[in-house]
């Protein structure tokens, strides 16, 4: 049984009257210690499949398996529980809460799900963090971190739940050429851990990175 | 299964995380709880002066018994007539007749600013002639010496009783013998303080217990005297064993033997201080009506502002809300959050709203002499009806928050 299947994935907007088609109809299957590159021009649909296949979003026709159970029909809790759990999310602007500290933007998963006491959770927290090479700056502000460590922050707190998939929207596109390739990197050994590794992108160098490459053409 | 120590942790988190998302927008924040701040405040300096009026009256009501009719001369507003000559022993007497045990009746006729000589030393004092059932009815006891007996009523002995103040005026002590005006007299007891007996707003006579000197009423040498009849200032009917609700409907049946006896000459007023609580009471609720709905308008309008708050702020944090949700935030979390948002934001409000209430209830007695009075109730309403406000305005903002979708939130920009 695949990790992850989409079955005839399609995803239209109602704007005005129009009925505009964000994704044509696409199916794929993603495996364990598989890194999938989706790449394709702009308006083709990438980051829509991403976040169909996350969860983040419904497809209006198709349907998401993850591990044989349909995202389409799941509860609300459920869906909200596997993100927490089994996936974890990379985004081209590196999202963080600006109140938190680096080191509570890590644990944000678990104020969502997993262990309860804080005391087992920061530790896996500052594991992660020292993974990243941000451990001496748990205790900063976001706001004082470059982009290049911020995009290893949201890659430390990826991963803290030790999630089955990871997805990666554009995640170098904000960043140098040497931060892009920390991050690439980082994922290419999450992908050789055994995770498999959904990533979106247009750039050449990334789409090296990836075992397999999917290509969407603009719809 | 839900368990009761997985929400109260997640309400935990939820709680911090809403404090420190306050805190960010110190500024708004602030304006925003300010509109419950001031509601809080009118709320709690209202009910302190509310309660502080209601205390006075209450005070007045115990200080003129609650299970008492007093009825005091009123012929001045009649003119002369001789249909009837005003309160009489007479009266009295069919008034107790028609009690029995039910009751007593205590009188009183009344002489002010009798000079009062003690040797050399010299006062003003207000002289009363009594029986000593008015003694008991008002509740006021001999501190030195001994009380009226009914033998000095019988005796027309000129003995008297000295309120504190005019006793340690003319440094009187039990024994001494005093002159009222030319009369010699014998101070056999000297009175507890009792202070006034307060009638503000009653009609009847004020009456200043520690500046009196009570003699017995027969041979009270200062009695107003028509048609060789001596005339009572007032009676102090104590009723016992009757319940509350038949106070006021006895007193109906003693005006009305009154009456027939004065042959419908009104030439006395009555006050039946139970009457009065009732009247409080009325009045204190329509105070509490006006109080709660110029409250609920400030708690409506300070709702308002929070409501415009928190929509801003979810307005502002909605790539956060999204990111929440993409890590696993429910949407029942995600309206707990804000729920918790604006019950901090209007909490706070109404915890200072209470202080500066409980302040601003002291400055006006400070300036306007209004007496204030502070009760628990007042100071827990504040911050709980702001708390109600925060979660009855929170809920649309929150509801709005959790219907955005992840993928949605994350690109607003």
């Amino acid at each position: 049984m695949a990790l992850l299947l989409g079955k005839k994935l399609k995803r239209t907007y109602q704007v005005g009257t129009q009925l505009v088609t964000a994704l044509a109809t696409v199916s794929l299957e993603v495996n364990s210690g598989q890194f999938l590159v989706i790449t394709g021009p702009s308006g083709a649909g990438k980051s829509t499949l991403l976040n169909l296949l996350s969860g983040l979003e419904q497809p209006s026709e198709g349907e998401v398996l993850f591990n044989g159970a349909c995202l389409s029909t799941m509860n609300e809790t459920k869906l909200a529980n596997i993100r927490n759990a089994a996936f974890g999310f990379i985004f081209q602007i590196p999202h963080v809460l600006p109140h938190k500290t680096v080191l509570e933007n890590v644990a944000l998963p678990f104020q969502y799900g997993g262990l309860s006491n804080a005391s087992q959770y920061m530790d896996q927290c500052l594991e992660h963090l020292e993974y990243v090479g941000l451990k001496k700056l748990g205790d900063r502000s976001p706001n004082t971190l470059s982009g290049g460590e911020l995009q290893r922050l949201v890659f430390a707190r990826a991963l803290v739940r030790d999630p089955q998939i990871i997805f990666a929207d554009e995640p170098t596109g904000s960043l140098d050429a040497a931060n892009s390739k920390l991050i690439l990197e980082l994922l290419k050994e999450q992908a050789y851990k055994g995770r498999a590794v959904v990533m979106v992108t247009h750039e050449k160098e990334a789409m090296a990175y990836g075992s397999d490459i999917l290509k969407l053409d603009k719809v | 299964m839900i368990h009761i120590d997985d929400i109260l942790k997640e309400l935990n988190l939820d709680l911090k995380d809403a404090w420190a998302g306050l805190l960010r927008r110190k500024v708004r924040s602030l304006l925003g709880s300010l509109g419950i701040t001031i509601g809080v405040v009118a709320m709690v300096a209202m009910l302190s002066i509310g309660e502080g009026a209601k205390q006075k009256a209450l005070d007045r009501i115990a200080s003129l018994g609650l299970h008492t009719v007093r009825v005091e001369d009123a012929r001045e507003g009649v003119g002369i007539t001789n249909l009837s000559y005003g309160l009489v022993l007479a009266d009295t007497k069919k008034i107790s007749a028609w009690l029995g045990d039910r009751g007593s009746v205590g009188f009183f006729s009344r002489a002010a600013n009798i000079a009062t000589y003690n040797n050399q030393q010299k006062g003003l004092s207000t002289v009363l002639g009594v029986n000593p059932e008015w003694l008991k009815a008002e509740k006021w006891s001999v501190a030195n010496g001994r009380p009226l007996l009914p033998e000095d009523m019988v005796r027309q002995s000129r003995v008297c009783l000295m309120g504190v103040k005019i006793a340690s005026d003319l440094q009187v002590s039990v024994g001494s013998s005093i002159r009222l005006q030319n009369v010699p007299c014998v101070v056999i007891g000297i009175m507890v303080a009792k202070g006034r007996l307060l009638t503000e707003g009653t009609g009847l006579s004020s009456l200043d217990f520690d500046n009196t000197v009570v003699m017995p009423w027969r041979g009270f040498p200062f009695a107003k005297v028509v048609a060789n009849e001596p005339i009572l200032d007032g009676l102090l009917v104590t009723l016992r064993k009757i319940p509350e609700k038949e106070i006021i409907p006895i007193a109906k049946q003693i005006e009305e033997i009154i009456q027939v006896s004065h042959r419908s000459v009104k030439d006395f007023s009555m006050v039946v201080p139970l009457k009065l609580l009732h009247k409080v009471r009325e009045t204190q609720n329509l105070f509490a009506w006006v109080m709660v709905s110029i409250a609920s308008l400030s708690l409506l309008v300070g709702g308002i502002g929070v409501m415009n708050v928190m929509l801003a702020n979810i307005s502002e944090q909605t790539r956060e809300i999204g990111l929440r949700m993409a890590i696993g935030a429910t949407k029942k979390r995600i309206v707990s959050l804000f729920l918790c948002h604006s019950l901090l934001l209007t909490l706070s409000g109404g915890i200072m709203g209470s202080l500066l209430g409980l302040l601003a209830a002291l400055g006006i007695q400070w300036l306007a002499g209004w007496e204030v009075a502070f009760s628990g109730v007042s100071l827990i309403l504040g911050p709980v009806s702001a708390g109600v406000t925060g979660l009855l305005f929170g809920i649309y903002p929150a509801l709005r928050a959790a219907s955005l979708t992840p993928a949605r939130a994350l690109r607003e920009s």
